[in-house]
């Protein structure tokens, strides 16, 4: 039997470090079981995001063609595409494509919230209507406008030119560079905007009521209504939204390929279609994935401050 | 009856056991015999069956997919093989192909097009022997098709048939006008394109896009042969914008001209994808178009009104000659796989003369002939329109003419780097030459990568 003096040791607990301690402190007292509950996630970010991301950003400095070990070949890959005209005009048509797009998206969404804000008959109907582009899958959405699109068959120079006669002829909407980067634009607004519309709407929902009773009490009119109270209640939203918006935009790739793969004479060459070309057609893989990751920084940039937002509006 | 029953009916009988344990032990001797009966013939099923992974090119031709498909479950019945079937079409199989090699999944036996060896080279398995056997047993191969599918003096694919391009025209709108086939581009198509089309009614002469596409860049290369020029040297080296430089200007030139000059084409053909040309034709616009065999089966198996209208004749040809891009569709095996004698003989059998006969009948002239002793076959008489196809692949050339085919030349044919050149003097603005010059530096640095 132990002498009370050995049990008096054995119940008192070790002496902690300092270390263990200032942990404690900063992490709280169940940190160890913290850990285990984000270890899942820690383990899917690692496997689906931190090494797929890693491993591109190796492969982006090899030369790696299909079925063949890659070699290293540092910056290589970058340098190059500094210097390549076709990947520059790719970037500048990048941007084209995106900031058109984006542009007109919010003006066409804020109008279509405000619209189905109002009291119109038939609110429910329209909004659903409104929704369709942007849940119709985009393949099908580009193929049917490839189509609308067509010279010949196509319907859009059939009512501009047979029935409306506003054109004597029909215009190449595609084949031509002046109205090729237009048209591709013009699709991704079309499927873009209700995104914005929605969510402006469900913005507008939330701005009090009274917010718009005290500005009409004070004489402002339906324009500074709108200046004052509604763009202010909606700038977290209208912000997240953009910024969102550019992201998917700028890495869209559907349907430029379905329309015009790039054509006519690179005229609607945007990022992820060159890379498409480089890794499918030339296949030259680790150029492409420079290529993707070429513009990183500046997407990173728009995701930092998107991320931001994101979190203000949930302390807020 | 079991032996441990005969003994227990014994016990029984003398009195030893009761009946209910006779009866006990009885059961327990049955279920036991039962569920170790079971167990075996279960362990006997399981025994997995060979399983072969194919993957098939799904071509325009639908009949002619039902044929292959049917050739090759028959063979796995009769080898008692279990087939997996893919299918990859124009658009989706080098995608299809390079994330499967890069995973290191690639299916055991693929169909590809003339590329395939080339391009998957380090995947593939030299399958001379069956190449060398089957090409003997056809009378030998032609030789673009040889060429293609061997590679260093092995080969890394077995040839099936070729996809060749033909000239279609309306041959209604040619009669009524008192018009013959045209013979090279300058000036006879254009002649004819103008006599022929009626822009008022929508109606064009010719329809060839020269933008991003498969049909464009294969345009393209016939035109510079056919003016004598051409991107490789006959050593594999870059001509385009130097040695060939004046053919080449000559005939980009025309292929222009064709759309801003001659006015022969519709306005909106820069901006045509592969079916585009096919759709137009179909609809009655065009009097001309180049096209693989897949517009005139579109059109025969539809029993379109235009079918019996339509004539198929020799690509035109240039200054220099006329110059036909080739095809080679083949079995290539992949490295991985364990079953390299079961895929051989699934060639064997699908490459039969009597089955490759069946799927010909389907074919509708898309299944041209890359075995000396097909060029033969009384399919190729059967229908007027059928000898333009097998003359045009009886002179067709590889990329890369008058040089080898290399890994470079399909690069730039993989770039569209001739539709591109196109596309900046069409829509861009520059001149032939600088076009030219700007497709150089191009076909340069691909070059330069490749023989690094």
């Amino acid at each position: 039997m132990a002498t009370p003096a050995a049990q008096l040791r054995a119940s008192t607990p070790l002496p902690r470090t300092r270390a263990q301690i200032s942990l404690h402190r900063v992490l709280g007292p169940d940190y160890r079981l913290g850990y285990l509950f984000v270890l899942p996630m820690a383990i899917l970010v690692v496997a689906l995001v931190a090494y797929p991301f890693g491993y591109a950003i190796y492969l982006s400095m090899t030369k790696k063609y299909v079925g063949v070990p890659p070699v290293w070949v540092g910056l290589d890959n970058y340098i190059k595409l500094t210097w390549d005209g076709f990947f520059r005009r790719a970037v500048v048509n990048s941007f084209v494509f995106t900031f058109g797009s984006v542009a007109v998206k919010l003006v066409l969404g804020i109008a279509m919230a405000l619209v189905l804000s109002s009291r119109i008959r038939w609110r429910s109907f329209w909004t659903g209507v409104l929704l369709i582009p942007w849940v119709a899958p985009t393949v099908v959405s580009a193929l049917n406008f490839l189509w609308i699109y067509d010279y010949s068959l196509g319907v859009l120079n059939y009512l501009l030119v047979r029935v409306f006669r506003l054109l004597p002829h029909g215009i190449g909407w595609l084949s031509e560079p002046g109205t090729a980067m237009g048209s591709v634009i013009a699709v991704n607004i079309w499927r873009g905007f209700p995104f914005f519309g929605i969510s402006f709407l469900a913005g507008m929902k939330a701005i009090p009521g009274e917010l718009y009773e005290a500005a009409a009490v004070d004489g402002a009119g339906a324009l500074q209504r709108f200046f004052r109270v509604t763009l202010p209640g909606l700038k977290n939203i209208l912000i997240i939204v953009t910024l969102l918006s550019t992201i998917w935009t700028f890495n869209d790739f559907q349907i430029v390929y379905i329309l015009t793969k790039g054509g006519p004479g690179g005229a609607t060459q945007v990022l992820p279609v060159f890379t498409y070309e480089i890794a499918f057609g030339a296949q030259r893989l680790g150029e492409a994935i420079a290529v993707a990751l070429y513009m990183l920084p500046a997407l990173a940039a728009v995701i930092i401050v998107l991320a931001r937002y994101m979190r203000r509006g949930q302390r807020t | 009856m079991d032996r441990r029953l005969r003994g227990l009916a014994d016990q029984l009988d003398a009195g030893l056991i009761a009946r209910r344990e006779f009866l006990r032990r009885a059961a327990i001797i049955t279920g036991g015999t039962a569920a170790g009966l079971d167990v075996l013939r279960r362990q006997a099923s399981a025994q997995p069956k060979t399983k072969l992974r194919v993957w098939l090119f799904k071509s325009f031709v639908t009949a002619g997919n039902d044929v292959v498909a049917r050739h090759i479950e028959a063979w796995a019945k009769e080898r008692n093989v279990e087939v997996e079937m893919d299918w990859a079409t124009f658009g989706d199989r080098e995608q299809k192909f390079v994330a499967a090699i890069e995973a290191g999944n690639p299916p055991d036996i693929a169909e590809m097009n003339i590329y395939g060896p080339m391009r998957y080279k380090a995947a593939l398995r030299d399958v001379s022997k069956v190449a060398t056997e089957t090409a003997n047993a056809k009378g030998g191969l032609l030789p673009f098709a040889e060429r293609a599918m061997k590679l260093d003096g092995k080969f890394l694919a077995v040839a099936r048939y070729s996809m060749t391009t033909v000239f279609f025209i309306r041959k209604d709108i040619m009669e009524a006008k008192g018009l013959k086939p045209p013979k090279v581009y300058d000036p006879d198509v254009v002649e004819f394109a103008r006599k022929a089309q009626d822009p008022s009614k929508d109606l064009w002469g010719f329809g060839q896009t020269l933008n991003r596409s498969d049909d464009g860049d294969s345009f393209m290369s016939n035109i510079l042969w056919n003016y004598g020029g051409g991107v490789w040297d006959k050593d594999g080296k870059p001509a385009i914008g130097t040695m060939f430089l004046k053919q080449n200007t000559a005939a980009l030139q025309f292929a222009v001209d064709t759309i801003q000059k001659h006015k022969i084409q519709p306005p909106g053909v820069m901006g045509w994808t592969d079916p585009s040309n096919n759709e137009a034709y179909m609809a009655g616009k065009l009097v001309t178009t180049n096209n693989g065999a897949s517009l005139y089966y579109a059109m025969v198996s539809k029993k379109h009104e235009l079918a019996p209208n339509t004539l198929l004749v020799l690509t035109p040809g240039g200054p220099a000659g006329s110059f036909v891009q080739s095809s080679c569709y083949n079995w290539a095996i992949f490295q991985k796989t364990k079953h390299a004698e079961l895929c051989e003989d699934m060639i064997r059998w699908v490459e039969d003369e009597k089955r490759f006969s069946e799927y010909l009948q389907v074919s509708v002239g898309q299944a041209g002939p890359v075995y000396k002793g097909r060029v033969d076959n009384p399919y190729w008489k059967s229908d007027p329109n059928y000898d333009a196809i097998l003359q045009n692949i009886l002179r067709c050339v590889n990329i890369g003419y008058p040089g080898a085919m290399t890994p470079a030349a399909a690069e730039v044919q993989g770039q569209k780097v001739l539709t591109d050149m196109a596309g900046r003097v069409v829509v861009g603005g520059l001149s032939a030459e600088a076009a030219l010059k700007e497709a150089h530096a191009r076909v340069e640095e691909i070059y330069k990568m490749r023989r690094a």
